[in-house]
């Protein structure tokens, strides 16, 4: 691939997905209002939030240091990257042997980079709502990865051309397996999965960070104007970066195939019909759950990763494995 | 106990108190005691009454600016399980070149943020108070000014802008 | 000797915080999340009600008492009436005891869903806010029909009730009670009781043991919920209340168990929902036909209240607590000597300032939530203006002109011209 293509292809995945993701918070915000009976804002709201907060004056703290100010291009400028390496109904664009670590690296570094930023900013809200946000990235990550790579080791012994890379969901499923074992485990990796969405998009029992009020908006509470605007946009497009991954992994099913398209009308298909997918994923995750559930204390909600869901994946880690053996031996 | 013999124990200990019970014209009338007492043995009535009734509630400090004097009548209620509990008001003065008054912080440590109140809006001292700074007031309030007195360390003309006047805004042309 | 540096963080709460609904400062030092000192200031919301009253006669005085709060108002309306119907030996006539009781549990029913609703958005739980108060609005039409305003309807006057209660409106409420106990209260009840969210979050959390209850004087359902079982109107035997079987509630009845956290307090509020239903039921039934108010014109009663001489004292149980109010007469004037209040938050914020230490930072809100503080309440006494000297002291007229510069900038057509235009207000002495 050379170099040209490799950039429009990135510039064009990324405004699509800013856009498609916008589009989403404002979908999500409508039906949450509607469950609670309420009418809600109109659908495109979260655009016109965007542009408002870009056209207003930054305020920078006088305690802040230099690095306040670099904290949300940074953050951008990793979400961008990340979305390099998301499987959108195709293969990722710079898909390589085990670029799966590049993945969860860069999900890691725009939080830490959020982090960075809300120490940087001098005001004691923030610092507690950066102690909240780490506890909480080290304990999500770790059930993930387990599942995660297990599934691409068991997908890597039925032959693909690219071993833990996260275009081998687009060859082989690991629902087509079909042994009950593995049907058992992946379903219980489901779960799991579904889960770490909820606290990756920090909603429902995992929205501590952001505490509106408890500690009136943690983190964010010193950035105001483009460097908000900045970061919200960051989020909105690990969010669907997320739950892109979640859709890789348990619905890849494509329909170009059905119609018999080739091309660029296959790859545009295939994208609309990923993004549908993703909708319907984080309405599940997101919506329905905020709905339904309130906030929990940091205490609980570490509890409840390394106590629960840990060892649900150890569980389902445990049924793949014992298939594989049972398979070969 | 009833508030006859509750009154009757009262003034057998301190025959300097004048007491009477009020009672009022509900369907089911309320009787309320009021005892009126020296300041040298305010004190060891309150003392008193908290042993008659570990449980005591406390309710207010009504301070008052009575010309040359300065009141304070304080509420309890006592007994409060029993159907009509007991309404007692201790009313203490003190004069206005001496405004002093024991603290009971000691005995109900409930009364702390009323004292400061009466502290900070009429100036009665009270000795032994453990935390002597303002509650309600900002801390740039003149130092010598008490709200609520009428002489003249009330609050002077000056301070008010536009009390009570209505508004109204005359259209232009 | 090894020294250890502590990391304390000293973070205020307030007074413009998103947790709070109005204007407190808590000032909370904190050892990582753990809570190690709580104080309290506050004076945020100083409107000089008490030196207002020291000028003005007993009718108006009863209008300014309605105003210090939105949601006890009449509350604090009732109060004032009783202290100056004992003060005076007025006696008031048992049709309009039990119209003062109708309207007093309805007052509770609405205060009480709304504070259900804040305690579910401080724990983050949105659902419940907005569904509650969506309930709410239910007991909001009636109040209206029935008072006519949502808030601040002046019901009370001294020696009775201003307006009556006719059939149209006793339908009314009872359609609304059959409304609540089938539709809205086990709602509330599988939310409050049996929710998970809930539970493990308010359960074991801002704890306030039964001594310290006692000892700081708690109020209300904040000491109910400790196990304090004191209820001003079963303990005053006031008015007709003895007659509609009252008793205080405790948590016993519906869990079994009192631990005195806040689940506690909930379930308290929950218990004198159902509790106010059944009484005005009760009070409906059992309400004789007569005269509504003691003295057919206000003027009469002022007239009256002139030549009156003594003190009173009025207490209620208001939506957050015992209430009480003291006025003193001036006989041969028309204005009282001495008018006080104390409402139920003060006590009960310093006994929650005393149970936070040792909790987490994330139960402060809800603590805070949970007692119902209606600050505008406690804030009432004499300020009126304090900045004289070193600052720039703005005038009226300056804030009139940066006003009305601001509304030019947006619509020129508009034209004023600032300047205060008026006499004295009503003929009442400054």
């Amino acid at each position: 691939m050379n170099i040209a293509y490799l950039t429009l292809g990135l510039i064009a995945i990324y405004l699509y997905v800013s856009f498609v993701s916008l589009i989403w918070e404002g979908v999500d915000r409508k039906l949450v209002a509607r469950m609670q009976r309420r009418i809600g804002p109109p659908v495109l709201q979260p655009i016109y939030d965007f542009l408002k907060l870009v056209s207003k004056e930054s305020i920078i703290p006088r305690d802040a240091n230099k690095f306040f100010e670099i904290a949300p291009v940074l953050a951008l400028a990793s979400s961008i990257a990340l979305l390099a390496y998301t499987p959108l109904g195709f293969e990722p664009l710079l898909a390589t042997k085990g670029d799966v670590i590049v993945f969860i690296y860069l999900l890691a570094l725009i939080a830490f980079v959020r982090v960075m930023g809300a120490v940087s900013s001098g005001s004691p809200y923030a610092q507690i709502g950066a102690q909240r946000e780490i506890i909480m990235l080290a304990s999500r990550e770790v059930p993930m990865m387990l599942g995660l790579f297990a599934i691409l080791w068991r997908l890597s012994k039925l032959g693909v051309e690219k071993p833990f890379s996260l275009g081998t969901f687009y060859q082989y499923n690991i629902w087509e397996i079909g042994t009950p074992l593995t049907v058992f485990g992946t379903f219980v990796l489901f779960i799991v999965f579904l889960l770490w969405l909820a606290s990756e998009i920090e909603v429902g029992y995992f929205n501590i960070p952001e505490a509106e009020t408890e500690v009136a908006e943690g983190p964010m509470a010193e950035y105001s104007g483009r460097h908000l605007a900045l970061f919200k946009l960051s989020s909105a497009l690990k969010e669907f970066a997320s739950a892109s991954l979640v859709v890789a992994i348990f619905f890849p099913w494509g329909i170009s195939g059905y119609l018999g398209l080739t091309g660029i009308g296959a790859v545009v298909l295939d994208l609309l019909f990923h993004t549908l997918k993703v909708f319907i994923v984080l309405f599940v995750s997101m919506s329905v759950f905020r709905a339904i559930t309130g906030r929990l204390r940091i205490t609980q909600a570490v509890g409840m990763f390394w106590g629960r869901i840990l060892p649900m994946s150890f569980i389902g880690v445990l049924l793949i494995v014992i298939d594989v053996l049972g398979v070969i031996a | 106990m009833t508030p006859e013999e509750f009154l009757e124990m009262i003034l057998t200990k301190f025959p300097n108190a004048d007491g009477k019970i009020s009672e009022n014209k509900l369907p089911h009338p309320r009787k309320r005691v009021w005892i009126n007492v020296a300041r040298e043995e305010f004190k060891d009535l309150m003392k008193f009454i908290k042993e008659l009734d570990p449980k005591a509630q406390f309710s207010i400090i009504i301070a008052r600016d009575g010309g040359d004097y300065l009141e304070a009548k304080y509420h309890l209620e006592l007994f409060y399980e029993q159907a009509p509990s007991i309404s007692l008001v201790v009313g203490t003065r003190c004069p206005k070149d001496d405004p002093t008054l024991p603290t009971i912080t000691d005995i109900l440590p409930s009364s702390l943020p009323y004292e400061r109140e009466v502290q900070e809006f009429l100036g009665i001292f009270f000795e032994g108070i453990p935390d002597p700074r303002r509650l309600f007031l900002p801390d740039d309030f003149p130092e010598d000014i008490y709200p609520l007195r009428k002489d003249e360390k009330g609050i002077s003309d000056e301070m008010i802008k536009n009390a009570g006047h209505p508004y109204k805004m005359k259209k232009e042309g | 000797m090894e020294n250890r540096v502590e990391y304390w963080v000293k973070i205020p709460i307030g007074p413009i915080h998103p947790a709070l609904e109005e204007p407190e400062k808590f000032i909370i030092t904190l050892d990582g999340e753990r809570i190690v000192n709580v104080d309290v200031k506050l004076g945020y919301n100083l409107r000089g009600v008490e030196w207002i009253g020291m000028r003005r006669n007993y009718i108006q005085i009863l209008y300014l008492a309605e105003r210090m709060c939105g949601i006890c108002s009449f509350s604090h309306n009732y109060t004032y009436s009783r202290a100056v119907e004992e003060m005076a030996g007025i006696e008031v006539p048992e049709r309009a005891e039990y119209i003062r009781v109708i309207i007093g549990e309805l007052e509770r029913i609405h205060s009480h869903l709304l504070n259900l609703g804040v305690v579910g958005h401080a724990i983050g739980y949105d659902t419940v806010l907005h569904l509650s108060w969506l309930a709410r609005e239910r007991v909001m039409d009636i109040l209206e029909a029935i008072g006519g305003n949502r808030v601040n309807y002046a019901m009370n006057t001294i020696g009775g009730v201003r307006r009556d209660i006719e059939d149209k409106h006793k339908r009314a409420i009872l359609e609304m009670i059959k409304y609540y106990r089938e539709e809205v209260m086990p709602k509330v009840e599988e939310v409050f009781l049996y929710d998970p969210t809930v539970e493990a979050r308010l359960r074991d959390a801002g704890v306030i043991p039964k001594r310290i209850a006692i000892e700081y004087s708690a109020q209300g359902p904040t000491a109910r919920g400790s196990g304090v079982e004191k209820d001003a109107r079963y303990n005053e035997q006031l008015g007709v209340y003895p007659d509609l079987g009252i008793k205080p509630i405790t948590p016993k009845e519906f869990t079994g168990i009192i631990k005195g956290d806040m689940f506690d307090r909930m379930v308290v509020r929950v218990g004198e929902l159902w509790q106010s239903m059944e009484l005005i039921e009760r009070a409906l039934d059992q309400m004789p036909e007569g005269k509504i108010k003691a003295f057919p014109k206000d003027n009469i009663a002022l007239v009256r209240l002139k030549k009156a001489e003594g003190e009173g004292i009025g207490r209620y149980e208001a939506p957050r607590g015992e209430l009480i109010h003291y006025v003193m007469a001036n006989p041969g004037s028309e204005i009282p000597e001495r008018w006080k209040m104390r409402e139920p938050t003060f006590p009960n914020l310093f006994a929650v300032a005393r149970a936070l230490v040792g909790e987490q930072l994330a139960d402060v809100p809800v603590a805070i939530a949970s007692i119902d503080p209606c600050l505008s309440c406690t804030d009432r006494v004499a300020v009126i203006d304090a900045k004289t000297g070193k600052k720039k002291v703005l005038t009226e007229k300056d804030l009139l002109k940066a006003s009305i510069e601001k509304t030019r900038e947006i619509n020129p057509n508009i034209k004023a011209k600032p300047e205060p235009v008026g006499g004295t207000c009503g003929g009442v002495r400054l």
